[in-house]
């Protein structure tokens, strides 16, 4: 089993390395792409530079706490897409019938799919991170292991909550749109202050759309050492893998292929 | 010889959704969708021997790539049953990957952006491969694929043809026991054809390599395949020795003749049909059984200097659209099907 585990593991290095190497291949374009996202991310920070100019704080967040927000959902976002970027492709993969590829190899079929590409604009959301993680101010070794871990778990509901949802293309056919709003309201709802959300909202945003467990546990998380609050999300983490495993797995019965014509990038 | 691949009654259906044409069709799809069931494969039944190097020809939306999907456990059947070396591919779809490799022109596993060479390097780790043996076997295939000079160029620069070469070297790494070819030389010019179909005859006799082709070539089929299996509408309307389908089907060639001057109205060759005429030259359709190929070359060549000469083999869908033809008109003759008219020869 640890022997299985080491190969997969060496195998999706492998794949990383591939990756990172197609994207040498053109360097001008990586860079102006992590470069460009890395700015989009700082003109979406300018909106609460302004906020917190005029208010004090916004439901218990203060400047510190939107710092570290942005450290661990733009951490957790960029190490989803930048190692596995293919993960909010699959709805496209699917309904192209590009999955003929890795079912013909004898590897796990999804995580080959999810490592096989490399989203060069997250690269971006990574070095914002680090510098969001800088402003906030927390550098004693207990909280930067903590930021990395609840970075690696977020990073693990991003990929899941996008796969799962992706899988749709196995029982509705085209679901690239869906995905893509879904995507959107992941990332939007985890930026907020978990406080501005009630009732039902609230229930949404920690089940069927999991922001919470990208943006706002992980600053508790962080900010307060709390380890049990830490096991939750590990466990939210693994359920999310879980569920991703069997949607994947159910929906590929349903698989049809298809004649387009493909290419590996 | 040991039986490799068996299939029985395979069959598979896809449910498509039917829609009238326009933007009224799309509106009314939208309240109540029609779905039509297409039965892509109708119980293909086939037995393939290890060595065999057999060609799985038939028309556009035949069914040849769902069965080859099949075959290699892409797609699941709606019935029937299938036995890869021993595996059922859709349900030992990992165990079988370490056996058989794949080839489908229209999708290629070579990354696009890096050179070939790293995608093989891929596959040692895709198949867990031991350095030395995958050391050997890569210049074992860059030898016998003549892939050499392009190993490091990047795939997006390669011709197809070269493309298509390295596509097999890949797919041959981990030395399979059969190799499925899915339109190997589609869009290939005469050239790179006749190259790939060299590399593929050279791979099955080094290795007693089990070749399953699909191609829409008949040109891939007479050089290389001793059995050839014809499908179409998801059923199996032939399955001979590839001598017999040249007997019956590949009879008809089609020469192409120019000549160094200008060549009357009453143009006319013994035995063939005029179905071009221009003032330097001719198309020329003639059964070879009733004159031979040469016989009429020879005939172009005495009545005036050729300044150039072409042999063609008829279409593919033209051969296949002959067979079903005599496959419906010996079911309408009501003698049973095919096979009872016809003695099968059987396959090496």
């Amino acid at each position: 089993m640890i022997t299985r585990l080491r190969r997969e593991i060496g195998f999706v290095v492998h794949l990383v390395k591939l990756n990172l190497a197609g994207l040498m291949e053109y360097r001008a374009t990586f860079l102006t792409q992590a470069i460009g996202m890395f700015i989009n991310n700082g003109i979406y920070f300018v909106f609460w530079l302004m906020f917190f100019d005029r208010f004090e704080e916004v439901r218990g967040y203060q400047i510190e706490q939107i710092y570290l927000l942005f450290a661990l959902v733009a951490g957790g976002w960029g190490l989803a897409f930048t190692f596995a970027g293919n993960a909010n492709r699959i709805a496209g993969l699917i309904a192209q019938g590009r999955l003929d590829y890795y079912l013909t190899l004898p590897r796990p079929v999804l995580p080959h799919i999810l490592f096989s590409y490399m989203n060069p604009f997250t690269m971006g959301d990574l070095s914002f991170a680090v510098i969001a993680y800088i402003f906030a101010g927390r550098f004693d070794v207990l909280s930067i292991l903590l930021w990395l871990v609840c970075a690696i778990c977020a990073a693990i509901i991003c990929v899941s909550f996008m796969a799962v949802i992706g899988c749709a293309a196995f029982f509705m056919g085209n679901a690239v749109q869906w995905t893509f709003y879904l995507e959107n309201a992941l990332i939007t709802f985890s930026l907020y202050p978990m406080g501005l959300f009630q009732g039902v909202a609230r229930l949404l945003l920690f089940t069927l759309i999991p922001s919470a467990f990208i943006g706002a546990v992980p600053v508790e998380i962080v900010e307060t050492h709390s380890f049990a609050l830490l096991g939750a999300l590990a466990g939210a983490a693994l359920a999310g893998i879980g569920i991703m495993t069997v949607v994947f797995r159910i929906g590929l019965r349903r698989y049809e292929s298809g004649s387009a014509i493909n290419v590996n990038i | 010889m040991s039986t490799v691949v068996k299939l029985t009654h395979l069959q598979k259906t896809f449910r498509v959704k039917h829609k009238a044409s326009g933007l009224q069709g799309s509106v009314k799809a939208l309240f109540s969708t029609e779905y039509r069931t297409v039965e892509a494969v109708k119980g293909v039944s086939l037995e393939l021997q290890e060595g065999d190097l057999l060609a799985f020809i038939g028309p556009n939306g035949a069914g040849k790539s769902t069965t080859i999907k099949m075959l290699t456990g892409i797609l699941f059947p709606t019935e029937g049953e299938a036995n890869v070396l021993g595996y059922v591919p859709w349900r030992q779809r990992r165990q079988l990957a370490y056996h058989i490799g794949s080839v489908f022109g229209q999708k290629p596993q070579l990354w696009y952006h890096l050179p070939p060479v790293d995608t093989f390097e891929l596959f040692a780790h895709i198949y867990e491969l031991d350095r030395a043996a995958f050391e050997r076997r890569k210049t074992f295939l860059i030898e016998a694929l003549g892939i050499g000079d392009w190993l490091h160029t990047p795939v997006r620069k390669l011709s197809l043809g070269q493309r298509m070469r390295c596509e097999i070297a890949a797919s041959m790494l981990h030395g399979p026991r059969i190799l499925f070819l899915d339109e190997p030389t589609i869009g290939l010019d005469v050239v790179a054809k006749q190259a790939l179909r060299d590399a593929i005859q050279q791979l099955h006799d080094a290795e007693n390599l089990t070749i399953f082709l699909t191609s829409h070539d008949a040109g891939d089929v007479e050089t290389l395949c001793k059995r050839v299996i014809v499908i179409n509408h998801g059923q199996v309307i032939f399955d001979d020795r590839t001598s017999a389908l040249k007997r019956r089907f590949l009879r008809r060639k089609v020469i192409g003749v120019r000549f160094g001057q200008p060549i009357p109205d009453d143009f006319a060759v013994r035995d063939a049909t005029i179905l071009k005429h221009g003032t330097w030259g001719a198309k020329i359709e003639l059964d070879t059984h009733v004159r031979p190929v040469e016989d009429v070359i020879r005939a172009l060549m005495d009545y005036a200097p050729v300044v150039d000469i072409t042999v063609e083999d008829p279409p593919m869908e033209e051969i296949i659209r002959e067979i079903y033809r005599a496959d419906e008109s010996v079911r309408v003759a009501g003698v049973g099907p095919v096979e009872a008219e016809i003695p099968l020869e059987k396959a090496e």
